[in-house]
């Protein structure tokens, strides 16, 4: 029962602050406003029983990357954004696009989510965690690591080609 | 036992009970660090009021309370109002999941990724202070608030790595089972020596304390994040301050020193030696605990009377080319040496200790001192 309680409590504060993450015009608010959408969430994993995940979540979100958004939005000042729209048709399809998704989202969500959960007990501790990432998952664990690469790797060119302009 | 009382009342009253002598030694604590500066420094610290100044531990937080509360004029209200409570919540939160003497009594609430929970409460403290930095509407507060978040995010970076030996030695996540294994091992200050090293550099980093307090260098900032905070909020952000300091000496103390246990290789006061003595053993951990802890926070005040501030490119550099990798060595070299040991049948542990002895031993043949002949370029260098 009290199980319940926390779930729709802090469901509706996931929703809330993600909704607020979009729609509000200040984007330092907006980031900390995904700070404490992340902390719902964190939570959502500790009623699933795997604190394991909920604390991942708060470390690598909330911990590290989130400071580093509002550094960047902090360092580039962008504290008041209030532009009129300049392009009518591409604020349209923006719109038209999200609604086609979230109806979509929606659509596909009802008809195929798992309203059952699957029999025998429910393991994500770190162990389970790790063999099935270095196991079954190995590839696209792999995969993402290069992906990080070529992002560090095009930071740097970045950077660099700024740094011969200069001098 | 009812539920209720098992799973709410008891971690609570637990909890409330670390968090009254926490904050009591916190609040001494400044006392404490304002004196032994006055002594390394050659002067004399606060000494008037009450016996050798005792009474300023109560004097300072009455001042607090009645200072003027002074919000700037362009402040952000709200975030404004958050930045000095927000860094208050893990920090507090954390009393919950640290155990301070032999479980079961002195744990409010034993989680098995302790640890986790741990970093992630202490890493989220930095919004405090980049929120009060960014809303106070003052350049210097923004740029100590920017510091604060570059500092914190390098330096979580080897925090985390340099616990991974820790990690593999123990093979646990629960900080009770790691004070257990070292309790029938050896305290892994010494097969993780240079982890222990980049844990305690890190540590003191992320709590923005000298050498590493760039977010309110007042020579260059004024006060840096906190420069428009006055009165209670000040306190409180030097509370979160304190607060982090003890939780980082905690952990220190948990997975380097054998938290509440004085054992070596099972022989000692072990976790069930003191368990077998009923409460008086249980207070002879927290003890213990207490103790190991407090030469921790003794070593966080020589560090800020003794070394020199950091430059930001030294900040960098030491977070990200010399610990990291350092840490990332660590980790190569101990699963290496725990893999062996358990296909070869040896310790561990005893391998990793006998190297890093040789380590520091190398370090210190090397700063032995010497009749050194200064060259005039060194010196115009400086």
């Amino acid at each position: 029962m009290i199980e319940y309680a926390v779930f729709f409590f802090f469901a509706a504060v996931a929703v809330i602050f993600a909704l607020m993450v979009v729609l509000h015009r200040n984007p330092v608010v907006g980031a900390l406003a995904l700070v404490a959408s992340f902390f719902a969430l964190a939570v959502m994993y500790v009623l699933l029983e795997a604190p394991f995940l909920a604390a991942l979540q708060v470390i690598v979100y909330a911990g590290a990357i989130m400071v580093l958004f509002l550094f960047v939005i902090m360092l580039l000042n962008l504290q008041k954004q209030s532009e009129e729209p300049t392009r009518p048709l591409q604020q349209f399809l923006g719109y038209a696009g999200s609604a086609a998704f979230g109806i979509g989202l929606v659509y596909y969500l009802s008809k195929y989510a798992v309203m059952e959960l699957p029999a025998g007990p429910f393991i994500a501790d770190a162990r389970t965690v790790g063999i099935r990432l270095f196991e079954a998952y190995i590839f696209p664990f792999e995969m993402v690591s290069i992906l990080l690469l070529a992002a560090i790797v095009g930071a740097l060119l970045l950077s660099g080609v700024r740094m011969e302009e200069r001098t | 036992m009812n539920p209720w009382m098992h799973y709410l009342v008891w971690p609570l009253v637990k909890f409330l009970v670390a968090f009254i002598i926490v904050q009591g030694i916190v609040a001494a604590m400044n006392w404490v660090e304002r004196r032994l500066l006055g002594f390394v420094q050659a002067r004399l610290g606060p000494n008037r009021v009450g016996p050798k100044g005792l009474l300023q531990i109560i004097a300072d937080p009455v001042k607090f309370l009645l200072k003027e509360d002074i919000v700037p004029a362009n402040a952000e209200t709200i975030a404004y109002f958050l930045g000095p409570i927000l860094p208050l919540i893990p920090t507090f939160l954390v009393y919950c999941l640290i155990p301070f003497g032999p479980p079961p009594t002195f744990v409010a609430a034993r989680v098995n990724v302790a640890v986790l929970l741990v970093l992630a409460l202490t890493s989220t403290g930095v919004y405090g202070i980049i929120l009060g930095g960014w809303a106070s509407n003052n350049k210097y507060s923004l740029m100590g608030g920017l510091r604060s978040a570059a500092q914190m995010v390098s330096y979580e970076v080897p925090f985390g790595l340099s616990i991974v030996g820790v990690l593999m030695l123990s093979g646990s996540l629960d900080l009770v089972k790691i004070v257990n294994y070292q309790a029938d091992h050896i305290w892994n200050l010494f097969p993780q020596l240079i982890a222990a090293f980049i844990f305690f550099v890190a540590m003191t980093a992320e709590t923005n304390r000298t050498p590493f307090d760039l977010p309110e260098a007042d020579s260059e900032l004024v006060g840096g994040y906190h420069t428009e905070y006055s009165a209670m909020k000040f306190a409180f952000f030097m509370l979160a301050e304190y607060s982090a300091m003890l939780v980082n000496c905690c952990l220190m103390t948990l997975l380097f020193l054998g938290g509440w246990t004085l054992a070596i290789g099972g022989y000692g006061l072990t976790t069930q030696t003191l368990q077998h003595m009923g409460i008086p053993g249980g207070m002879l951990g927290v003890l213990i605990f207490i103790v190991k802890v407090m030469t921790f926070m003794l070593v966080y005040i020589w560090f800020r009377a003794t070394f020199p501030r950091f430059r930001f490119d030294q900040l960098m550099d030491l977070g990200w080319k010399w610990m990291i990798p350092l840490a990332l060595a660590n980790i190569v070299v101990t699963g290496v040496v725990v893999l062996l040991g358990q296909s070869l049948n040896f310790q561990g542990e005893v391998v990793l200790s006998i190297a890093g002895a040789a380590i520091v031993g190398y370090t210190l043949y090397n700063l032995r001192p010497r009749a050194k002949v200064v060259h005039a370029s060194r010196v115009s260098e400086v």
